[in-house]
């Protein structure tokens, strides 16, 4: 009955000791970031981990032995993270990690996933912001990175006016970034951060944003609203008052000088003098005035008949003499009804065969 | 005139070398683009295992190169209709060449067999390697 007992203290020990250790692993993982290929660090915790005693072992597989850090990051005497040089960093090799974590006498160990290094690579924050100012309103901003081969990144600008509310943000492939528009009463900054591009790796891992370039003009947006309040006293107060003084000088004006309001409001003339003749001599018939022939006033009459004139093509000499005398004849049958009209006639006397 | 064309010869060629450097990396930008695209119509299943180069050390990546190619040309599409595309692709990576100082003592037959789309994906990773 004893022998149960033996092996229950242990494992009662272990017991208590498990989740002390088990707290330690609340940390996920190790994880590493390759700053600008020049060093690396691969931290495996925060100050809210248990205090243990930590050591981290690496390798690349089927490249080299298993190695313990040189270098450990220390935050208040314990070991949270380690510092690797350039000379220790393979890239295109499978990095494997162990970290252990020893405290009261049991190891736990702390495994982490097989990484290539890759893709852990965070460039630093683009340098030497400058804009240029192109034609037709156009500016260049350009810049350059510290990280070493220019072909692997890629770049994102944010930039923002200072009437703007919110940044603006695009991503550029090159180290130019061209703003199209820019209004020159407008306050510009711009901000530039790189990645490393889909060619050379495949990262998520952004650089912190660079040092802001400013551009535009730097009015304070207190003299903005003063110059603001005193164009709306002049343009709401002044311009009404002004235009109504005028409008009054006007209208006086107007009414009291009988000069100036002939001039604006001129007689109606009448033209009733010229046309005494008309209304005074012939009565208001006006084509009696005008000088109309009678006959054709006559023609203008409802009950106008017109006798109806004959008229015939003179036939050659032989039968000349004859027709005369039957032209005779007719007019002394007709005397009354054709004498008049046939007096005006041209054709009787002229026309010869 | 002699003279002259001589000279212009010689202008011509250097600027063709000095273009040469960036053309070569925007061959190997081009080469990354088709692979990702050939990862999405290569047959997957049922088909053979080819042995795929898995991070080659800085000497050897010629040979690794060499030993994609051959291994590209028993890639199969996944359906009829991308097969003629597929083919010209496949032509394509052969014409490219990668020439790199050192011995490899590696052949490509000691490599690990994987399937078509994890072969595309270290050739893939092999193409990032040159362009640094």
């Amino acid at each position: 009955m004893a022998v149960p007992g033996t092996f229950l203290m242990p494992i009662l020990l272990l017991c208590r000791l498990s989740p002390n250790l088990a707290a330690a692993r609340s940390p996920t993982g190790v994880e590493c970031v390759l700053f600008n290929e020049e060093y690396m660090t691969c931290t495996w915790g925060s100050r809210e981990m248990l205090t243990a005693n930590y050591s981290l072992y690496y390798w690349y597989e089927n490249r080299s032995p298993v190695v313990e850090c040189k270098h450990y990051l220390q935050d208040q005497g314990v070991s949270i993270g380690c510092h690797f040089n350039q000379s220790e960093i393979i890239q295109f090799q499978p990095f494997r990690v162990l970290v252990n974590a020893s405290l009261g006498g049991r190891t736990l160990e702390i495994p982490s996933k097989r990484m290539e290094l890759q893709d852990l690579v965070k460039p630093e924050a683009p340098v030497n912001l400058t804009i240029r100012n192109m034609s037709s309103n156009q500016l260049q901003l350009t810049w350059t990175s510290p990280y070493p081969k220019a072909q692997c990144l890629e770049h994102a600008v944010k930039y923002k006016s200072n009437k703007d509310t919110s940044w603006m943000e695009q991503r550029v492939k090159g180290e130019i970034f061209s703003f199209p528009s820019v209004d020159y009463e407008k306050y510009y900054t711009f901000y530039v951060r790189s990645k490393i591009n889909s060619y050379c790796g495949s990262t998520q891992l952004w650089s912190e944003w660079s040092v802001p370039v400013v551009w535009g003009n730097n009015s304070t947006s207190k003299s903005v609203v003063e110059e603001q309040l005193h164009w709306f006293w002049i343009h709401t107060v002044l311009i009404p008052i002004a235009s109504c003084l005028l409008l009054l000088v006007l209208v006086i004006l107007l009414v009291r000088m009988e000069r100036v309001w002939v001039i604006l409001m001129p007689r109606i003339p009448n033209p009733s003098k010229n046309f005494d003749e008309l209304f005074v001599t012939h009565n208001g018939n006006f084509q009696e005035w005008a000088g109309v022939p009678k006959d054709i006033v006559e023609s203008f009459k409802p009950n106008y008949s017109e006798n109806i004139c004959y008229v015939s093509e003179l036939p050659p000499k032989e039968s000349y003499e004859h027709l005369w005398e039957s032209s005779n004849h007719l007019l002394s049958l007709m005397p009354t009804a054709l004498a008049a009209p046939c007096e005006h006639s041209p054709y009787k006397s002229t026309y010869v065969g | 005139m002699e003279r002259m064309l001589i000279f212009c010869m010689l202008f011509f060629c250097s600027s063709m070398a000095m273009t040469a450097a960036p053309h070569k990396i925007a061959t190997y930008k081009q080469l990354f683009k088709t692979i990702t695209r050939l990862e999405t119509t290569v047959k997957d299943k049922d088909v053979e295992l080819l042995h795929t180069p898995e991070n080659p050390v800085d000497g050897c990546l010629s040979t690794a190169v060499i030993c994609f190619q051959k291994g590209a040309l028993k890639l199969q599409p996944e359906n009829s209709q991308v097969n003629s595309t597929f083919t010209q692709t496949i032509r394509v990576l052969q014409k490219f060449t990668f020439s790199d100082s050192g011995k490899c003592e590696s052949s490509c037959e000691s490599y690990e067999k994987k399937t078509p789309k994890e072969f595309l994906k270290s050739f893939a990773n092999l193409i990032k390697q040159v362009i640094r």
